[in-house]
């Protein structure tokens, strides 16, 4: 199973849209930084992994979420991986989300 | 695979190695003019839906509660509650093979077919029973759920007791002979962050369980969407309105 896995992996864009939850504005300030510090660690070692970070884009002007985070993985399950790490360091308690998974759709763009 | 909380007295965490994918989808018909979905589409659907099983993929969740059952493609038909005409849950061996499954199926002509919302995740808890008889039930219940603002303030010891209140609530649900597939995360992939699928007798009883969620106060922490069908062939479901040669005319 594990070697077909493998052969069936393909990039695969993440997306994560993203806001403060209430009680983040409340955290003290030194509390905020070890987590942001905490987050950091999670994202420079999914770029270590090979994982590119596109971008992370205000879009509150024009959506219910304050950022969107655009990040391609070599597979969904690396994308997965990437998210797990972030739970575990407690991001989802502070920041409400909406995620995302996505295959290129070839032909695309051809036209 | 790391579940999103620790055990409960109700569930557990699945045992065994990697995670099977789950695919919970909701879809909208989109096919009242002609050309648009015939029967060469509904045969291709259903040929993939034929080849995602060969390839491991359970389609019909009553396969999760016996492993003998058919594995007949099947959904909920939601239409008269809803504003999607069907729901339902597939399984698939990982995440990949989810994604692009859902793709394949598009391609094929579902995407002709439905307005689709596919919502990718894994399985985190194993299957309970309910007492009593565990017949195969006729209608499902979906829950989606996500934890709000509330839940991301609250201490540890807050939402360890809320998850003992709300154990409460889901063994009620257990003596109304619900049979709980389990409980899939969508956190990954989807604002939802997870699904309780049941099998149940009728509406009146998902009404009649939600209200014991309701007395334990289960939604002061979660914000969530129920949905209610009668299980379905997908055959059924997907079946063409309008055949070929009409849509040779438009």
């Amino acid at each position: 199973m594990s070697e077909q896995t493998q052969a069936s992996a393909t990039p695969c864009a993440w997306l994560h849209y993203a806001r403060p939850r209430p009680h983040w504005y409340l955290v003290p300030e030194a509390e905020k930084a070890a987590l942001k510090s905490a987050w950091a660690a999670v994202a420079k070692a999914a770029q270590d992994a090979g994982a590119v970070h596109q971008g992370c884009f205000h879009i509150r002007g024009q959506h219910d979420f304050e950022t969107v985070d655009i990040w391609m993985f070599a597979s969904s399950q690396a994308a997965y991986g990437h998210w797990q790490a972030l739970v575990e360091a407690r991001y989802p308690e502070y920041f409400a989300f909406s995620n995302g998974i996505g295959l290129e759709l070839p032909g695309a763009g051809d036209a | 695979m790391s579940a999103l909380t620790g055990d409960t007295d109700v569930f557990s965490a699945e045992t065994g190695g990697t995670s099977r994918a789950c695919i919970v989808f909701t879809g909208t018909r989109q096919d009242d003019l002609p050309g648009i979905y015939g029967r060469t589409e509904h045969d291709a659907v259903m040929a993939v839906l034929a080849e995602l099983a060969a390839e491991g993929w359970v389609l019909n969740q009553r396969r999760v509660f016996d492993p003998e059952a058919e594995n007949v493609p099947v959904a909920l038909d939601t239409g008269f509650t809803h504003a999607h005409d069907i729901a339902g849950v597939f399984e698939a061996p990982d995440l990949d093979a989810a994604l692009q499954g859902t793709i394949r199926l598009e391609q094929a002509g579902w995407a002709r077919l439905f307005r689709t919302e596919w919502m990718i995740g894994l399985r985190e808890f194993a299957p309970v029973f309910g007492k009593g008889a565990h017949a195969d039930h006729g209608w499902a219940f979906m829950a989606l759920w996500e934890w709000n603002d509330q839940w991301g303030e609250a201490s540890r010891a807050e939402r360890d007791e809320y998850d003992l209140e709300c154990d409460i609530a889901f063994k009620g649900d257990l003596a109304h002979e619900v049979n709980i597939s389990g409980r899939m995360r969508l956190d990954i992939a989807h604002g939802w962050h997870h699904l309780g699928y049941w099998e149940i007798s009728g509406p009146d009883v998902a009404d009649s369980a939600i209200r014991g969620h309701e007395e334990v106060a289960d939604f002061k922490f979660t914000t969530s969407r129920h949905i209610v069908g009668r299980i379905r062939p997908l055959a059924e479901l997907a079946a063409p309105r309008h055949d070929d040669r009409k849509a040779s005319h438009v």
